[in-house]
């Protein structure tokens, strides 16, 4: 398939995605991995501000809590700072180079050793307000394309798109409403990893894989489920995981 | 950016009042917010709440009046975890709040603005703004509300505990909590068979009297090197725990 093919597939993908009721998280998941797939990155993720300038986490191409880490460190340095305050895209950095080591001494080391050398950050805007960033990081020194940027500031928009379409209950469309679900839905879902971790005896990573799947088939909400299973309204043993009676037999 | 006006209430939260509770900073904050009346409930027990503190009687009885009722966005705020915003509550629909609509005419309160206090799925409670006259939140209004939303979540987690025999620094650190220690909440939660805010103040807690930061003592929860004890004490996890 030619890349044009695969960016129109991804479209479809999209706008049929953005129902009445999609899951927020799992769709800035997913697009995130196309993202990944469509600009041949090592890793893609997504960030929002919170009520104090902050940038946290929504999603990830990869859950892993080494990768959502790296996300978040870049809370305090990192090019995702330096995109959200100018609203700028910065782009094609070479987390390798001294100047990033002496600008975001934390962040670049470890960067460097997750394999990480290189990172893109393009801004999420919304009417001239910038409310977080789409970042990629790359593990070759090619530099993206103006296409593949162009291509990667589309994906960005298209992020912003769906957080002011998903509906909180109260079905306001308030654009400070939406943000702040989508943040509480994030910490949540990290909430409702560490309880299955426990419970199942799992890492967070495995438990969240375990949970996200069974989510994912039954067409329940990521954060809705979340919620339920932490008020206890859920018996999380009709979850299939690898620790659990099924996987042992 | 948060108002200037906004930035003093925040200071006034950082001072515990004279009985060693925080401070009731309700009455500043409608001043601050430009707004009628401020309220703030906390939850007590599921969903249910307690009026904590209140700046005013008009703002006193509608939140008495929605409680009660069982209805209304303070309730819907707490229960959904979402803002609820009514800019005129004359407007809203019958169906939404059919008990509280047919007392609405007779309101003083025009407009309602509710802001969820939670981090994640703890809910602590909720902080009520009222005005007189409807319409909407400036973005500066709701810029500053979801501030001090934020600040008295911090504040007010764990000062409603019960039999609680030792003092609980009910501050949270300025800086946004970690997703590790989200993550290490759930499995303290399930390791001793808490709820979720207990199992985060024990976390603090431990940060505390260890004098660790809570997210290297969330880490060593995650990577089940560390093992909080009832007594808020911490251990290595046992050898069977390992597997």
């Amino acid at each position: 398939m030619t890349r044009e093919q695969r960016m129109t597939e991804v479209f479809v993908e999209v706008a049929d995605s953005l129902i009445d009721d999609f899951d927020l998280i799992d769709f800035l998941q997913q697009l995130s991995v196309r993202c990944m797939e469509l600009l041949d990155v090592a890793a893609v993720g997504i960030v929002l501000a919170d009520v104090h300038d902050t940038l946290q986490t929504i999603a990830a191409s990869d859950e892993h809590t080494r990768l959502l880490e790296l996300f978040a460190l870049q809370n305090d340095q990192g090019p995702c700072v330096d995109c959200y305050k100018s609203g700028q895209p910065r782009t094609n950095i070479d987390l390798s180079d001294q100047r990033a080591a002496a600008q975001w001494p934390q962040f670049a080391a470890r960067a460097a050793e997750t394999g990480f050398i290189g990172a893109n950050a393009l801004p999420l805007r919304l009417r001239g307000r910038v409310i977080g960033a789409l970042v990629l990081f790359q593990t070759d020194p090619d530099p993206l394309s103006a296409e593949d940027l162009t291509l990667a500031q589309a994906l960005a928009d298209v992020a912003t798109i769906a957080i002011l379409q998903q509906r909180t209950l109260d079905h306001s469309q308030v654009e400070r409403a939406q943000l702040q679900y989508a943040l509480t839905s994030r910490i949540v879902l990290e909430q409702v990893k560490g309880l299955l971790a426990e419970r199942w005896k799992l890492s967070v990573d495995d438990a969240f894989a375990a949970f996200r799947s069974y989510a994912r088939s039954n067409h329940y909400q990521l954060a809705r489920l979340a919620r339920q299973i932490i008020d206890g309204e859920i018996d999380t043993e009709v979850i299939p995981h690898p620790s659990g009676p099924a996987a042992r037999l | 950016m948060i108002s200037d006006r906004l930035v003093t209430v925040l200071r006034q939260l950082q001072h515990d009042d004279p009985v060693g509770g925080v401070a009731d900073v309700t009455a500043a904050a409608a001043d601050a917010l430009a707004l009628d009346g401020v309220a703030v409930s906390l939850v007590t027990e599921g969903v249910r709440t307690e009026l904590l503190w209140c700046s005013d009687e008009t703002t006193r009885s509608f939140e008495d009046l929605q409680f009660t009722l069982g209805e209304g966005p303070g309730p819907d705020a707490v229960h959904s975890g979402a803002l609820v915003w009514v800019p005129d509550l004359l407007s809203t629909s019958t169906d939404r709040w059919p008990a509280l609509a047919q007392e609405a005419e007779g309101l003083a309160v025009r407009a309602v603005f509710c802001f969820p206090m939670e981090i994640g799925a703890i809910r602590v409670g909720v902080l009520t703004a009222v005005r007189r006259t409807p319409g909407p939140l400036t973005g500066q209004q709701a810029d500053d509300a979801l501030t001090l939303a934020s600040a008295l979540t911090a504040r007010c987690l764990g000062s409603r505990e019960a039999g609680s025999d030792r003092p609980v620094p009910t501050d949270l650190p300025r800086v946004p909590l970690r997703a590790v220690v989200h993550q290490a909440t759930g499995m303290v939660s399930v390791q001793l068979a808490l709820a979720l805010p207990q199992a985060l103040l024990r976390l603090r807690a431990h940060a505390y009297s260890s004098g660790r930061s809570i997210t290297d003592i969330a880490q060593d929860v995650v990577d089940r090197r560390l093992r909080l004890d009832h007594d808020g004490t911490g251990t290595p996890p046992t050898v069977a725990d390992k597997d």
